[in-house]
C-alpha cells in the first residue's frame, strides 16, 4: 500500500520531469527513473518476469539508444539543445482537453464499480520463481509458446521491418525529408523553370 | 490469492495521469526526441493497466499483451529515432514545426 | 350490351410479314438508294403491293379460321402483366389496312413518276415505306401502347415528309409545326392511357373494353383524352392549323399522309374505342360538335384559298369534320364508312391536282392557271370525279357516305350536327367547283403579270416553285407511270359507295361484328329527305360557283375580278380566321413569356444558384477542413487527444451503467 503511492509519486513526479526537461538529456534520465519505478511497480503486481524486461529492453535498449541519437544530434548543432519550447497555440486546447478527460476517468473511476472476478483455477500467488505460480517466468513461458504463439511469432516480424525501415531511413542513401525551407527551394526551381520556358517560346 | 494492496481504481488513475502526461509532452513539446519519450510514457501508462488487470483477475494473459506492447514499443523507438535521425540530415534541424510539408 | 369481338387467336405468318414488309423496304431504301436509284420506287412500291395482296390472303386465313367475319388476334410477345403486344386483323382495322396498303400502293406508283429525277428519289420512298410500317403498327396493334408507338411513328413519319424538301424554311417549319402539334396529342393519349390502366390494369382493346364498366366517370376523362389525340392527329379545331401548311411536302405525300391515311387515324382511334364513347354521351355530344364545327369551318376556309393543294387541305379538314362528327355521335359505320370513300376520292383529287401541278412546273396558284381543260383532258376527268365524289352526288361513292354521316346525326338526335353538315355540304360544293372552274374553263392565266391578278408576292401566293427539284423537260418518267394509278382510283371514287347501297349492304354486314346494334342505326342506307337536302345544298353551292365563276359573263372579266375578289378578301378569311395568331398568342406567346421567365430568373438564381452555392459550400467546407491540414505533427496529436477523449469520456459515462 505504502509502496504504491511511493511509487506512483515517483512515477508521476519523472513523467512531469521527462516532458518539461529542457535538455534532451535530462529527459532520457528522468525517463529511467520513471521506468525504474515501474519495474518496481510490476513487483508489487507479481509479474516479476516484466519488471526484468522493463529494465532490460526499456532501461537497457531503448533509452540507450535515445542516449546515442542525443549524442549523433548534438555535436555542433547549436539549435538542437535551444530551449523549452515555445508556447505553442496548442497549449490551452490541449490542457483543455486534457483535463476534461482526466475529469471524465475521474467521474468515472468514483462511479464505477470494477468487477474482479474469481481467478481461473490454477493460478496462485506463492514465492517468486515457483512453477504454475501466477507471474512466474514458468507461467508467463507457457503462455507465451502455446497460447499466444501466433501473436508472438508476428512481434518477430514486426521487429524485422522494424529493423528494416530504420536501415533504410538512417541509412547511407537518406530519403528525401523536406522542410519548409526545402519546399521554397523547389518551388523557385520550378517557376524559373517555366520562366525560362516561356522566354524560349 | 489476494486482494490487491491497492484498489484497482487506483492504478487506472495512476495510468491516466501518466498517459495525460505523456499526451502534454507530445502535444507541446517541439523537440522530437522529447516527443518521443512522452510516448513511450503513454506505452507505459497502457502497460500498467494491463499488469494490474492480470493481477487483479489472475490471469496471464495482460502479461502477454504488455511484453507485446514492449516490443511494439521498441520497434516504434528505433524507427521514430531513425526519421529522427534522417530529418536532421537533410534539414539540419530538429524542430517538427518546421516539417510541415503536408500542410494543406 | 356492348358488343365487341377481338379477333380469333392464332399463327397468322403473312399478317406478320404484311407489317414488316414496309419496314424491311424502308431500311432497302434508306440503305441502297445510291445503288438502286431509280429501283427504289419500283421497291417501294413492290413492298406496298406485296403487303395488299397479303392483306387480303390473311383476312380469308382468319375468316377461314373463324367460320366468320371475326378476324386474326396474334399474341407477338408478353411484357408485363397487362400487356401484351399482338396483332389484330378485326373489320375496322381491316379497311384501314385495305386502305394503307391499297391506296398506298397507287401512290407509290404515282410517285415512281411525280418524283422522277429528284436527287433524294430513294430516300422519299425510304420514308413513304416507313409511314406505311408506322401507319399499320397504330392500326394493326391490339392496344393502347401499340397503338401509341405507331401514332408517333407517324407523327415522325409525317414530319419527315413534310420537311422532306428541307433545303426551303417554309417547309422547315411546316415540318416542325406539325410535329409539336401532333405531339400535344401524343400527350393527351398518354395520360388517357395512364388513367385506362390506373383503373382497368390492362391495355388490351379486349380486355379494356370488357372492363370499360370500371372506369365509371373516368371514361370522360379518358375519352376527352383520347380525343385531344385525335384532334391533334385528324386536324380538328382548334388543332388544325398544321394541315394546311403541311402542303410543303411534295403532292404524294398530301395524298397518302395528309389525306387519306393518317390524318384519318383519329377517325380509327375514336371508332376503335366505341365501346368507350357510346357510355359516355358527353364525350359524344363534345367530340360530334367538334367534328361538326371542323367540317364548317374548314368549308369555309376552303373558299378563300388560291393554292389549289391548300383548297384540297380545307377540304381534307372538313371532311374528317364529317367523319369525326359521324363516330362522335355514334353512327361508327358512317364515319368508318366516309372515311373508307374519302381516301379514294380525295387521293384521286390530289394526285389529279399533282398531274396539273408537275405539267405547269410547280404551279400551284388557282388564279394562274385556267382553260387546261383541253391541254389536260385526263387530269380534268380525274379531278372531276373527285369533285363529284366529294360533293355527294348521288351515285358517286361520297353521297353514300357522307349522307350516312349527316343522318346518323339526325337518327342520335342532334339535329344542329344535321344542319350544319347539310349546309357544309353546300359551300363544300361551291369552293370545289370555284376550284374546278378556275382550274379547267375560261382562258389560261399562266402568263398574265402576277400583279394583274392581284398576286402581291407572288412567292408567298402558293408554294414558290422548287427548281432545283424541278425534274427537267427531258427528263420526265414515262407519262403512263402517273396516269395508271389516277385512272385505277378513279373507279373505286365512283363506284365503292355502292357497298353501303341497300337495307343489309355488304357495308352492315361487313361491321355487324365489330359495332353494337344500337350504333349501325344509321346504317349507310340514309333516308330519302337527307339525300333530297344534300342534293338541294349541292346545287346551290354549285350555281353559286357556277354563276361566279363559270357563267360566260363571269369569264370575259376573270382576271379583273380575280384582281377584286383578292384584294378584298376579308382579312378573317385571308387569315384563315386567326386561329393561328390565337393559338400563337395563346400557347406560344406566354410559353416564350414562361421560358424568357426561367432564362432571366428561375435559371440564373434557383438551378446556377443552386449549383453556385453547392460549389461555393464545397469551397467552404475545404477551406474549412484545410486549416486542419497544418502539417503540424503536433496538431495532429491534438486532434487524436480529442478522440481519445471522446472515447474516455463514453466510457467514464456509458460503462458505468451497464
Amino acid at each position: 500500500m505504502i509502496a504504491f503511492w511511493v511509487i506512483s509519486i515517483v512515477m508521476v513526479a519523472s513523467a512531469v520531469a521527462t516532458v518539461t526537461a529542457k535538455k534532451p538529456v535530462y529527459s532520457v534520465v528522468a525517463l529511467l527513473l520513471n521506468f525504474a519505478a515501474l519495474a518496481a511497480l510490476y513487483i508489487t503486481l507479481s509479474a516479476e518476469f516484466l519488471a526484468v524486461m522493463q529494465i532490460i529492453v526499456y532501461s537497457g535498449a531503448i533509452l540507450m539508444l535515445f542516449l546515442f541519437v542525443i549524442a549523433l544530434l548534438s555535436s555542433g548543432v547549436s539549435s538542437f539543445n535551444v530551449g523549452p519550447d515555445r508556447m505553442p497555440k496548442a497549449a490551452i486546447p490541449a490542457a483543455l482537453v486534457i483535463a476534461i478527460a482526466l475529469g471524465f476517468v475521474v467521474y468515472g473511476l468514483s462511479n464505477a464499480s470494477i468487477a474482479t472476478p474469481a481467478a481461473p483455477s490454477g493460478s496462485a500467488l506463492g514465492p517468486v520463481g515457483s512453477a504454475d505460480v501466477f507471474g512466474s517466468v514458468s507461467d508467463f513461458g507457457k503462455a507465451l509458446f502455446t497460447t499466444h504463439l501466433l501473436p508472438f511469432e508476428i512481434t518477430a516480424l514486426i521487429l524485422m521491418v522494424a529493423v528494416v525501415g530504420v536501415v533504410l531511413l538512417a541509412g547511407d542513401k537518406t530519403p528525401f525529408v523536406g522542410t519548409r525551407e526545402r519546399a521554397r527551394e523547389v518551388r523557385r526551381e520550378m517557376r524559373e523553370a517555366i520562366l525560362r520556358e516561356g522566354g524560349v517560346q | 490469492m489476494s486482494a490487491l494492496p491497492v484498489s484497482l481504481a487506483s492504478y487506472i488513475g495512476l495510468s491516466a495521469v501518466m498517459f495525460f502526461v505523456g499526451v502534454a509532452g507530445v502535444v507541446l513539446r517541439r523537440n522530437p526526441l522529447v516527443m518521443l519519450m512522452s510516448i513511450e510514457l503513454m506505452f507505459n501508462a497502457a502497460n500498467i493497466v494491463f499488469v494490474a488487470f492480470a493481477r487483479a483477475w489472475m490471469h496471464n494473459a495482460g502479461h502477454i499483451f504488455a511484453f507485446l506492447v514492449i516490443t511494439v514499443a521498441a520497434a516504434e523507438a528505433a524507427i521514430g529515432l531513425a526519421i529522427v535521425v534522417a530529418v536532421f540530415r537533410s534539414a539540419k534541424n530538429v524542430d517538427v514545426d518546421e516539417v510541415a510539408l503536408l500542410k494543406g | 350490351m356492348i358488343h365487341h369481338v377481338m379477333g380469333v387467336n392464332g399463327f397468322y405468318p403473312l399478317l406478320m410479314t404484311l407489317w414488316l414488309l414496309p419496314l424491311a423496304g424502308a431500311v432497302l431504301c434508306w440503305t441502297f438508294g445510291p445503288q438502286l436509284k431509280q429501283l427504289a420506287g419500283w421497291l417501294g412500291a413492290a413492298t406496298l403491293g406485296t403487303s395488299f395482296v397479303l392483306t387480303l390472303l390473311s383476312w380469308s386465313a382468319a375468316t377461314q379460321n373463324s367460320g366468320g367475319a371475326l378476324g386474326a388476334h396474334q399474341s407477338l410477345l408478353s411484357w408485363i402483366p397487362g400487356f401484351d403486344f399482338g396483332l389484330l386483323l378485326d373489320p375496322l382495322s381491316l379497311i384501314w389496312t385495305f386502305i394503307i396498303t391499297g391506296v398506298g400502293f397507287l401512290i407509290h406508283f404515282y410517285s415512281i413518276g411525280y418524283m422522277h429525277g429528284d436527287k433524294a428519289f430513294a430516300r422519299f420512298f425510304a420514308y413513304m415505306n416507313f409511314f406505311v410500317f408506322a401507319m399499320l403498327t397504330l392500326v394493326l396493334s391490339d392496344n393502347f401502347v401499340g397503338l401509341l408507338v405507331g401514332w408517333g411513328l407517324v407523327g415522325l413519319a409525317s414530319y419527315f415528309l413534310i420537311g422532306f424538301w428541307f433545303e426551303r424554311p417554309s417547309a422547315v417549319a411546316a415540318a416542325r409545326k406539325a410535329f409539336v402539334i401532333n405531339v400535344v396529342g401524343d400527350v393527351a393519349i398518354m395520360f388517357a392511357i395512364f388513367v385506362i390502366f390506373t383503373k382497368v390494369g390492362a391495355l388490351g382493346f379486349g380486355d379494356v373494353f370488357a372492363n370499360a364498366s370500371q372506369l365509371g366517370d373516368w371514361v370522360f376523362v379518358v375519352c376527352v383524352g383520347l380525343f385531344i389525340g385525335a384532334a391533334a392527329k385528324s386536324a380538328q379545331l382548334p388543332l388544325h392549323t398544321w394541315l394546311p401548311d403541311a402542303m410543303e411536302g411534295p403532292t404524294p405525300v398530301s395524298a397518302l399522309i395528309h389525306a387519306a391515311t393518317m390524318v384519318t387515324a383519329g377517325v380509327y382511334l375514336i371508332a376503335r374505342c366505341a365501346p368507350l364513347w357510346s357510355v359516355s354521351s358527353d364525350a359524344q355530344m363534345l367530340v360530334g360538335t367538334i367534328g361538326a364545327l371542323t367540317a364548317l369551318v374548314g368549308a369555309i376556309l376552303g373558299t378563300a384559298q388560291w393554292d389549289i393543294k391548300r383548297i384540297l387541305a380545307y377540304s381534307t379538314m372538313s371532311q374528317i369534320g364529317y367523319m369525326i362528327m359521324g363516330v362522335g355521335v355514334g353512327a361508327f359505320e358512317g364515319g368508318v364508312a366516309h372515311f373508307f370513300t374519302h381516301a379514294f376520292f380525295k387521293a384521286q383529287l390530289f394526285l389529279g391536282s399533282g398531274l396539273i401541278i408537275h405539267a405547269l412546273a410547280n404551279e400551284q396558284d388557282v388564279r394562274r392557271m385556267g382553260g387546261l381543260m383541253k391541254k389536260m383532258p385526263f387530269a380534268f376527268v380525274a379531278m372531276l370525279t373527285g369533285v363529284l365524289a366529294i360533293c355527294g352526288i348521288p351515285g358517286f361513292s361520297g353521297a353514300f357516305s357522307k349522307d350516312a354521316v349527316i343522318y346518323g346525326a339526325l337518327a342520335h338526335g342532334h339535329p344542329w350536327l344535321y344542319a350544319i353538315g347539310l349546309i357544309t355540304a353546300g359551300i363544300t360544293a361551291y369552293y370545289m367547283f370555284r376550284m374546278i372552274f378556275l382550274t379547267f374553263f375560261g382562258s389560261y392565266r399562266g402568263d398574265v403579270d402576277p400583279s394583274e391578278l392581284g398576286i402581291r408576292h407572288p412567292e408567298l401566293a402558293g408554294t414558290p416553285a422548287h427548281d432545283e427539284h424541278e425534274p427537267h423537260e427531258h427528263d420526265h418518267a414515262p407519262a403512263w407511270i402517273m396516269a395508271v394509278p389516277v385512272g385505277l382510283l378513279i373507279v373505286p371514287t365512283v363506284f365503292a359507295g355502292w357497298l353501303m347501297f341497300g337495307e343489309h349492304s355488304w357495308w352492315s354486314q361487313f361491321f355487324s361484328a365489330q359495332f353494337a346494334p344500337e350504333h349501325t342505326v344509321a346504317t349507310p342506307v340514309s333516308d330519302v329527305m337527307t339525300t333530297v337536302f344534300a342534293v338541294a345544298a349541292v346545287l346551290a353551292g354549285f350555281a353559286i360557283a357556277y354563276l361566279r365563276y363559270g357563267a360566260p359573263a363571269a369569264m370575259e372579266h376573270a382576271i379583273e375580278r380575280l384582281r377584286t375578289e383578292t384584294v378584298r378578301m376579308p382579312g378573317a378569311l385571308a387569315n384563315a380566321l386567326y386561329f393561328d395568331a390565337a393559338l400563337d398568342a395563346l400557347f406560344v406567346r406566354t410559353s416564350q413569356l414562361l421560358g424568357t421567365l426561367f432564362g432571366r430568373l428561375i435559371d440564373p438564381l434557383v438551378i446556377d444558384g443552386g449549383v453556385r452555392e453547392v460549389a461555393l459550400s464545397a469551397r467552404w467546407l475545404g477551406t474549412l477542413v484545410r486549416s486542419f491540414q497544418t502539417g503540424l505533427v503536433r496538431a495532429y496529436a491534438l486532434i487524436l487527444v480529442i478522440g481519445v477523449a471522446c472515447f474516455v469520456a463514453y466510457y467514464a459515462i456509458a460503462g458505468g451503467v451497464h
